[in-house]
């Protein structure tokens, strides 16, 4: 259980640093 | 008095403390992976990007920052670890190595589909060398991936790979950097290289603190062992008494990082769980199963050998849970070593609340400290429940893998107040944690010590 709590984690920073990274590409081309 | 009883709270006061400590430590964890991906939304941009250009960009930035906050993870910092147990931030480590390596993968490749022209900046030949240096750096990324999720498959001995994961990350990293710093993109205005350079001094603090200092303050407090005692199933303790100091408090359960003929510098340390009591330090005992190259190699030590103990480690304890009305220790193997820990402790702290002992083993004979633990059933009020996968002729106990069936058994009709404590191999861990959730035990009852970091 804690072990699929770090996998989740650790795909949810993942998740986050995406979509902020399309934020950013899309603030500087809209 | 006004009659009514308070319902019982979901959290003591301390474990509501480590929670806020938890979620702290991951909002800086998530700010140090965030922080370049700020730095690029703050600056100025450099022309002629394009939406999957600049996305390409972020996502090499993040991935980097990602990596870089993994040499963190690994340092053992014992403050941040505290409220996660560091075997839990190991596996972190290792799922967010993963996503981290997709992250910087995704920059090249972005590139290249958006533009193929940029496949010639893949060619060592005729890119120039900042380019290699990215591609080197990302081959070194894969090989740290391969070589570490497949170690064993691999069949890399551990104190090989340890030294061969150090360089490579090292590498890895330092390439990166070099990639970043001299392409220029994002890194011009003065306050973006003053940023930086407080990364890259921060990252090369910590290498220094890892390599060297942590080194020199466990060469100052050494260890002699005083004895080596075989145990049943292949396995061994060691005792070992601190050398000139005072040695260091533990909670019972906890583990430690273990050198044996070996400097500290030579980083060839392995973890191993405290099998002794907090009660009987400054002592502290291990219990090792023959199981690797290093493992193998235990029941050749002598006494009055010089070994170096890094620790305490680890959020698996009773003393976390010390309210509970009582404990059921379902262990595997040699995962017994810290439940040792915990019993020992509740023997001679005189505890009376009633406890259970599962122990899941191949047969009757390979059942670690077996006498001791029925010697502790009469101290303590604790029901032992043996489960072998091959018991003898005239067996008549628990047979085969702990289900919710054998728990339903043994356990009390009150159980969902007691805490659990898992330790064995991880499918091991999963069944039982299915089993407990199937009886009507509350997650938040369960504790898990995950072995097989690597």
């Amino acid at each position: 259980m804690r072990s699929m709590v770090a996998k989740c984690l650790a795909i949810g920073s993942g998740a986050l640093i995406v979509a902020l990274a399309i934020l950013f590409a899309w603030l500087q081309n809209p | 008095m006004s009659g009514h009883s308070q319902p019982p709270a979901l959290l003591t006061r301390s474990q509501a403390t480590y929670v806020w400590r938890g979620v702290f430590w991951v909002c800086v964890y998530l700010g140090l992976a965030l922080a370049p991906l700020a730095v690029l939304l703050l600056g100025p941009t450099p022309p002629g990007g394009g939406f999957w250009f600049d996305l390409s960009l972020a996502l090499g930035f993040a991935g980097t920052a990602m990596i870089g906050v993994q040499f963190v993870l690994t340092a053992r910092f014992r403050r941040t670890s505290a409220p996660f147990g560091i075997d839990i931030i190991y596996y972190f480590h290792r799922y967010a190595a993963v996503v981290g390596f997709l992250l910087v993968l995704a920059h090249p490749a972005i590139l290249v589909i958006e533009n193929p022209g940029y496949v010639e900046l893949l060619n060592p030949l005729e890119a120039p060398w900042y380019m290699t240096a990215g591609l080197v750096s990302l081959a070194a990324m894969l090989a740290l991936l391969v070589t570490s999720l497949w170690r064993k498959q691999l069949r890399i001995d551990y104190d090989h790979w340890r030294i061969g994961h150090g360089i490579l990350a090292v590498a890895a990293l330092a390439l990166a950097l070099l990639h970043i710093n001299s392409i220029g993109y994002y890194v011009a205005e003065p306050w973006q290289r003053g940023l930086w350079s407080v990364i890259l001094a921060s990252w090369l603090a910590l290498l220094v603190y890892i390599r060297i200092v942590r080194p020199v303050r466990l060469l100052r407090a050494p260890y002699r062992v005083a004895e080596i005692r075989e145990e049943r199933g292949s396995s061994w303790t060691v005792a070992l008494d601190p050398v000139g100091h005072g040695g260091f408090s533990f909670e019972p359960g906890q583990f430690v990082w273990l050198s044996l003929r070996a400097s500290p510098f030579a980083l060839r340390e392995h973890p191993f769980s405290i099998s002794s009591s907090p009660e009987s330090a400054p002592r502290v005992e291990v219990t090792i199963k023959e199981l690797g190259d290093f493992t193998r190699t235990i029941k050749d030590i002598e006494p009055g050998e010089i070994g170096y103990v890094d620790g305490p480690y680890g959020a698996f304890s009773i003393d976390r849970h010390s309210a509970a009305p009582g404990y059921v220790f379902i262990a595997g193997g040699i995962g017994v070593a810290p439940m040792m820990s915990m019993l020992r402790t509740l023997a001679a702290r005189g505890d009376r609340r009633p406890h259970v002992l599962v122990c899941a083993h191949s047969c009757w004979e390979r059942v670690i400290f077996r006498e001791e633990i029925h010697a502790l059933a009469d101290k303590l009020q604790l029901h032992v429940v043996h489960a072998l996968e091959d018991p003898p002729a005239d067996w008549s106990g628990e047979v085969g893998y702990v289900t919710a069936a054998m728990l339903d058994r043994h356990l009390p009709t009150e159980r969902a107040d007691l805490e659990y404590f898992i330790c064995g191999p991880a499918p091991m861990i999963t069944k039982v944690e299915r089993a407990l959730y199937e009886l009507g035990v509350p997650v938040r009852r369960f504790h898990t010590e995950l072995f097989d970091l690597v």
